[in-house]
Parts: structure tokens; sequence; C-alpha cells
């Protein structure tokens, strides 16, 4: 059996940091390199991000000038791990080649630069770290996989099994769902787990459709608001994996069950599972994301993800924030970028209230 | 010898489960050395893993250990694959 891990909030203290330190430091002195490694670079990471974010936050340094700007072209690698697990695999794209015959290949590293786009045309962010990190992803890894993930350094994709799942660098949302981790990775840092890891997960979500959304040039109200869209095999009965328009009503299926998913506070899931359901109660803050949007229509990335935008990067968003936490300070950045009084706050806030978070 | 395994998270955050019972099979001896090794490099509770990365938990006659992608040991890999294959 799994060990009770639910709280009140769905929040709880011993898993508060991604990786606890105490086991990195641990897994860092292990005679295994496999282990060793990763936690050292990760424990460095850590140290090196921690450090980043107070000073970027306590002395305001953001806007500092670097040395050199960033470039406003992306710098992508893709890897093959030839149905291994070793990563980062055999380099088989790099930046100003030519498409090649492997589809997968082709569709990840557009996927990087759509990602790249939309972080720099709409946010004036370059790259994931906002400082032009070179863009790496790893396709075809083990066999039959079935999952994508962002390992703090790269992206790694699956072929899926065929059965259940495709390739998961088919939807272009999934590419913008794992970049975008590297972003919130490199900014509020989010706690995977309970609300702050629920956050983590919406954020991937919305910027991964808002990133569906910038390619096809769509607005809130012709967008499908879907994640996953086309990733579940034709036998699945289900369209994607999560809706932000009607959260659990994605996927209704023999082998993979209902999608869990609850849309208000009403239905939120505690759960130790899951990271304490990360991926089950992010579609309350996907749904209110959803909701200021369409309230405002056009595009979407110009307004409501302008300011969820401002929250994620902006320095004030805690690691440990709850889903009240953000949301009022949501209602701080429409006040703040659009104006007191201003559509965008009613928009904003009547969404929260319809989701049933209330903001202090 | 029951194995079981139980996969959590990933991206889709769908849970799979899955057991073995290895008692009258043939190939017993090889799933209860690939057992043991697989417990052996497991954790007592629970790591958090990279985000959207998969969870695992792995019982053996009562004895669970945790272990996450994609820091999994080879024995772990194939044990978690095989019981996810081959259980039901």
């Amino acid at each position: 059996m799994v060990p009770d891990m639910t709280t009140n909030g769905g929040f709880e203290p011993v898993f508060c940091t991604v990786v606890p330190p105490h086991v990195l430091d641990k897994l860092a002195r292990n005679d295994d390199p496999a282990l060793a490694g990763p936690a050292r670079r990760t424990l460095m990471r850590d140290s090196e991000l921690r450090g980043r974010r107070r000073v970027t936050t306590e002395f305001a340094l953001a806007a500092a000038p670097t040395a050199k700007a960033p470039s406003d072209r992306p710098l992508r690698t893709i890897y093959d791990a030839g149905h291994g697990t070793a990563l980062p695999g055999t380099e088989v794209r790099g930046e100003g080649t030519d498409p090649g015959q492997d589809a997968t290949v082709n569709r990840a590293f557009a996927g990087l630069g759509a990602t790249f786009e939309l972080f720099l045309k709409a946010y004036a962010r370059h790259s994931i770290d906002g400082d032009g990190l070179p863009l790496d992803a790893t396709v075809h890894y083990d066999e039959n996989y079935n999952n994508a993930f962002w390992n703090g350094e790269q992206m790694v994709f699956g072929d899926g099994d065929g059965e259940i799942f495709l390739d998961f660098t088919i939807p272009i949302d999934v590419i913008g769902h794992e970049l975008t981790h590297g972003v919130t990775q490199y900014t509020a840092n989010l706690t995977y787990y309970g609300q702050p890891g629920a956050l983590n997960e919406s954020m991937s979500d919305v910027f991964g459709s808002l990133i569906k959304q910038y390619t096809l040039g769509q607005t809130a109200a012709e967008a499908d608001w879907l994640i996953g869209a086309g990733l579940l095999a034709p036998s699945v009965s289900g369209k994607a994996l999560r809706s932000m328009k009607e959260p659990g009503s994605a996927y209704d299926d023999d082998v993979l069950g209902k999608d869990p998913q609850p849309a208000t506070m009403d239905d939120y899931v505690r759960t130790g599972r899951d990271n304490g359901g990360v991926h089950i109660n992010s579609g309350i803050p996907n749904h209110a994301f959803y909701l200021a949007a369409t309230a405002l229509g056009g595009h979407a990335w110009e307004k409501a993800g302008r300011i969820w935008y401002d929250v994620l990067t902006g320095g004030e968003l805690s690691d440990r924030a709850m889903f009240t936490d953000f949301a009022a300070l949501t209602v701080k950045a429409a006040r703040e970028r659009f104006g007191d009084g201003g559509e965008e706050l009613q928009a904003v806030s009547k969404a929260w209230e319809q989701v049933g978070v209330r903001i202090p | 010898m029951r194995i079981q395994v139980r996969r959590t998270g990933g991206f889709a955050g769908i849970e799979r489960y899955a057991e073995v019972d290895t008692s009258g099979r043939p190939d017993a001896a090889e799933w209860q050395a690939l057992a043991e090794r697989a417990v052996a490099s497991g954790r007592g509770t629970p790591p958090v893993g990279v985000p959207d990365g998969f969870s695992y938990q792995i019982t053996v006659d009562g004895t669970t250990v945790y272990c996450s992608d994609p820091r999994l040991t080879d024995e772990q890999r194939r044990l978690i694959t095989r019981v996810l294959k081959e259980g039901a």
C-alpha cells in the first residue's frame, strides 16, 4: 500500500522539495556513477537556481544587462535513444539542418522551435532559462514507452506502445508542456507535490496549449483547449488526456478508466498518489485559465497568457504556493499590467470565483 | 514469490498495477533473482521524481520499495517491464 501522504491542504512538508536534498546528498555519494552523476548535477543546479532566484527577487536584478544578449534563434539538438534508456543518446539533428527521414525527430525539432517562438514573440523570453539555453530532446526512449518527461536538463519522449498511446511527439502541446516544466524550474520552481505541484502541471498545460494556439493562429474561441489530442491510439475511447474547457471529459475508456480531473474546488481530490494528484487537481487552475481567456476573447497568449506569465516569472510566486496564492497574484498582475477596473481584472477575478478558489 | 508493481504519475497521470505469482512457474528462480536485486536497490520512501516521470512501487512478498524514472537500475527496469507486461 502507498502510505497515506494526504493532508488537509494536499501538501506534505516532507515532500516539499523536488527531490529532498538529503536524498540527493546520499545519492551524490553513491558508488554507482549512474546514480551519483545526476544527483551531483541536480545539487549544483539547485544551489545555482536558488541563488539566482534569491538574487533576482531580493535585488530586482532580473532585467540587469548581460554581457552578451542572447540570440533570437533557438539552438536545438535532437538525440535518438535507439529504444534504450541512456541519455541523451546519439545526436541525429542539429540547428540549421534539413528535415531527415524520421518524422519523430522532425516533429520534436519543430515543436522545440514553436515553443521557443511563443516565449520569445509573446513574452520576449529567450529560451527556457531566459538566457538562450540550448534546447535538447531525446526521442525513441526505451521500448513501447508510454510517457514523456523533463529530467531537469532536457526533454525525453517515448514512442508509445501503439495500443494505448501513440508517439508522444505527435501533439505539439505535449512538447510545449515538457519545455514549460523547464521554464517553471528556472523561475518559480514550484514544488512538484500537492497544490504547488498541480500549479506546476497547470503552467505546463496552459503554455503547452498556448503554443499550439499560437502555432495555429487560433483565438480562444477557436482553440480546442485539449492536452494530448492525437496521442491516444484509435481503439481508445477518448479525445485527449486532459480538457481545460471541461476537465474530467477527456476520456472514458475500458482500459484507461475515466478522466479524473476536477474543474472546481468542490471536487478537489485528496490523494498521496501521483505526487499528491499533480495531474489531477491541475484541472482546477487549468479551467480558471480557460474561463479567463475565453471571457477576454482574442488570442489567449496576449492577455490571460501574459498575466499568467507575469506571475510565473515575476519573482513573487513562492515555490510552495497554493491555489489561492497563485490566484491572488494573477489578480494583482492583471491590475498592474492592464489597469484597475479593466475587463482583464474582472475576467481573472471571476474565473477564480467560478472554480471555487477564494482570493484572500 | 508474489511480485507486485504499481506505476503512478507520468504525463497522463494514469495508474497501472500488475502482479506475478512465481510459485509453480518454470522460470521462478529467474524471477526471484531479478526481484531480489531490484528490491535491494530500491528506497524505503517514495522519491519525488522529475516532472511527468513515472513513479514505481515494487512489493515482493510484502516488502515494498520505491523508485522513479529516469533513475532506475537495470534490474528495476527489467522487473517493472516484465511484471506490467506479463502480470495480471
